[in-house]
């Protein structure tokens, strides 16, 4: 891929292309702040009152008592994955265009997973009466958790999902901190020096540095691929119609994919603009992102169909009913939105004229999010609301509280990211100079 | 006393494939002994030329991993031991082994990725509070080649500058 870039910058230009455009942000980096701040404050006072006045605010009552804070939950672990594929994946693969987005992707993982951890939370009500019941401690009656239920294991995964996301995000920016140290002076150079642990570069550093890279990329992999299986789990360990299935964890996978892959490009695309990032990170790098979530969404829509042949196919009443219920039901607007969002308006991306549109891919990109969130929406409320007996069913509105918390992790999620973007490099500009023409005397190319 | 950050020479270079000759010269003498090479990005050229074999790293990433797997499926069991919870018909211990490799799964990796970090901290001898930053373009854009106990008038110091040292400087014993 990076062969058909057509560099006009050599490694000379990153450090002083990057870090300097770090200091003047476009002005529309501090709106996009201030809103993020705004929606923040709409989910803190949303969450305050449903703590004073309990979860009945919530709308969750039975039989759904997973709503839109569990779709939250599902939805925010999904965008989390992009980073570690990108990251991980994509590194072990050698696909050159990752070293410019890397960096963006894992500290969007990392922001992403966070926030999804505040769901559970958000969702037990007053979390200190009930969020240790999470950790592997035993309860007041001297019991231990259930090993055996996905909720545990789900527990086990996202935390060992985020410590690894983390550690990889922040080994790759110590060169780059050592890179910010070297260029400033006074106190700030000492918050950078100790963030960067006295990086200085020598062969031997970038020699143990690239071999437990490299390892941590092996580990993280299959990481990625068993995160979402596992939350997966949470649903298709259960007997619920439309949830009992054996194509969920695939299935699971690969729409956290999309919507990684989605959100990744919506990011970069403003923050390019905004920090004046286009020199590196190129049209063909976008492209390939978008080639990607082509890539992940057709295989989205083919799990989508499977899912429906599967409940047709294995003859029970019960998974049929469901199934058809979403198509035609009281939920059908979700799932059509689902449908359109995230396996019909991607196939514009067939065309390349499409691909380096950035406008049409942007747009598209935020409809595959808005369909995403949908499909959770979907597949947790539609199956929960109508089980095997008539009688026990129900239907599930969210409140306002929940979409306000909602939009206040939206907040937060982007009042974090913007905060990175301002004062670490959003670039990764030691793998950015890897994938640049190598200054050797013969090209004279530096 | 010894001094533990001794003077030498430093020598910058523009271009990789200067530094690699120089290094590979370096390497074959014997008065360049402990001298470091800097790199502002990680090029395959470099660890060519220098020689290095497999990094030690790996031994830290397998002791994390085992380590987990093995403190992965001790958690459940030690608790199945403690009380045996029969819970959906399935008695602890053996029956729920299946259940137990996600979490003997999940915590193998948890280990042997923050023992692959500790590796790469210890064996890259970071953090190190005395550590000295003796040019600030080799995170930049420049390479160099510090050689200790070494002269600016001396052999080693003719060689750096006949393999394409752009630049070479005194470092001071501190």
């Amino acid at each position: 891929m990076s062969d058909e870039v057509k560099w006009t910058k050599t490694i000379s230009d990153v450090n002083d292309g990057i870090l300097a455009n770090l200091e003047k942000p476009h002005p529309t980096y501090y709106l996009a702040w201030m809103t993020a701040i705004l929606f923040v404050a709409i989910g803190i006072a949303c969450w305050t009152y449903q703590i004073t006045y309990g979860t009945g605010a919530a709308g969750l009552n039975s039989p759904v008592y997973w709503g839109v804070y569990i779709t939250d939950f599902v939805f925010w672990v999904g965008i989390g994955h992009a980073g570690t594929l990108i990251s991980a994946i994509l590194f072990l693969f050698r696909a050159k265009w990752r070293n410019t987005v890397a960096r963006g992707a894992e500290a969007m993982t990392v922001f992403a997973v966070i926030t999804a951890g505040l769901f559970p939370l958000i969702h037990v009500g007053r979390l200190w009466f009930a969020a240790y019941w999470m950790a592997p401690l035993p309860n007041t009656n001297n019991l231990w958790v259930n090993f055996r239920s996905p909720l545990i294991w789900d527990v086990f995964a996202i935390s060992t999902y985020l410590t690894i996301s983390l550690l990889f995000w922040y080994m790759g920016l110590v060169p780059d901190l050592a890179s910010i140290r070297d260029r400033v002076k006074g106190f700030k150079r000492l918050v950078y020096g100790i963030m960067s642990f006295g990086w200085r570069g020598t062969a031997r550093q970038w020699h143990h540095y690239e071999a437990g890279y490299g390892f941590l990329a092996a580990l993280a992999t299959p990481l990625v691929l068993s995160v979402h299986s596992i939350v997966s789990w949470d649903f298709a360990m259960s007997i619920q119609p439309g949830w009992h299935t054996t194509i969920f964890p695939p299935y699971f996978v690969a729409g956290a994919i999309l919507s990684g892959c989605a959100m990744v490009y919506t990011l970069l695309v403003p923050i390019r603009k905004m920090f004046r990032f286009e020199q590196f990170i190129t049209k063909e790098h976008l492209e390939a992102c978008v080639k990607l979530t082509l890539l992940t969404s057709t295989i989205v829509f083919y799990a989508y169909a499977v899912e429906f042949f599967v409940a047709w196919y294995s003859g029970n009443v019960y998974e049929w009913e469901i199934f058809e219920k979403r198509a035609v039901g009281p939920y059908a607007f979700y799932f059509w939105v689902m449908v359109f969002c995230n396996c019909v308006f991607p196939m514009i991306w067939w065309s390349k004229r499409m691909r380096n549109n950035v406008a049409v891919s942007m747009f598209v990109a935020i409809l595959i999010n808005v369909g995403m969130w949908f499909e959770r929406y979907n597949i947790i409320v539609s199956s929960l609301a109508e089980d095997f007996i008539p009688g026990s069913w129900g239907h599930y509105q969210p409140s306002f509280i929940e979409i306000g918390i909602t939009l206040g992790s939206f907040g937060w999620f982007f009042f974090w990211f913007l905060i990175f973007c301002k004062f670490f490099p959003i670039v990764s500009m030691s793998e950015l100079k890897l994938i640049m023409p190598k200054p050797l005397s013969t090209s004279k190319n530096s | 006393m010894k001094n533990k950050r001794p003077g030498g020479i430093l020598a910058v270079f523009k271009y990789l494939d200067h530094l690699t000759n120089a290094m590979e010269k370096a390497g074959k003498r014997g008065d360049f002994d402990g001298h470091e090479v800097f790199s502002p990005t990680s090029y395959h050229e470099i660890e060519h030329a220098a020689g290095y074999g497999a990094s030690p790293v790996r031994f830290f990433t397998l002791a994390g991993a085992m380590t987990g797997t093995c403190l992965g499926f001790a958690l459940p069991l030690l608790t199945d031991w403690d009380w045996n919870l029969v819970v959906g018909g399935k008695a602890g211990v053996f029956p729920s082994l299946p259940a137990y490799v996600v979490i003997g799964f999940e915590l193998t990796i948890l280990l042997g990725g923050i023992a692959t970090i500790i590796g790469m901290l210890v064996m890259g001898r970071i953090p190190n509070p005395k550590q000295r930053v003796l040019d600030p373009r080799f995170t930049d854009d420049r390479f160099g080649i510090f050689v200790p106990h070494a002269a600016l008038d001396g052999e080693q110091a003719r060689i750096l500058k006949e393999c394409g040292a752009e630049e070479i400087k005194e470092i001071k014993a501190t």
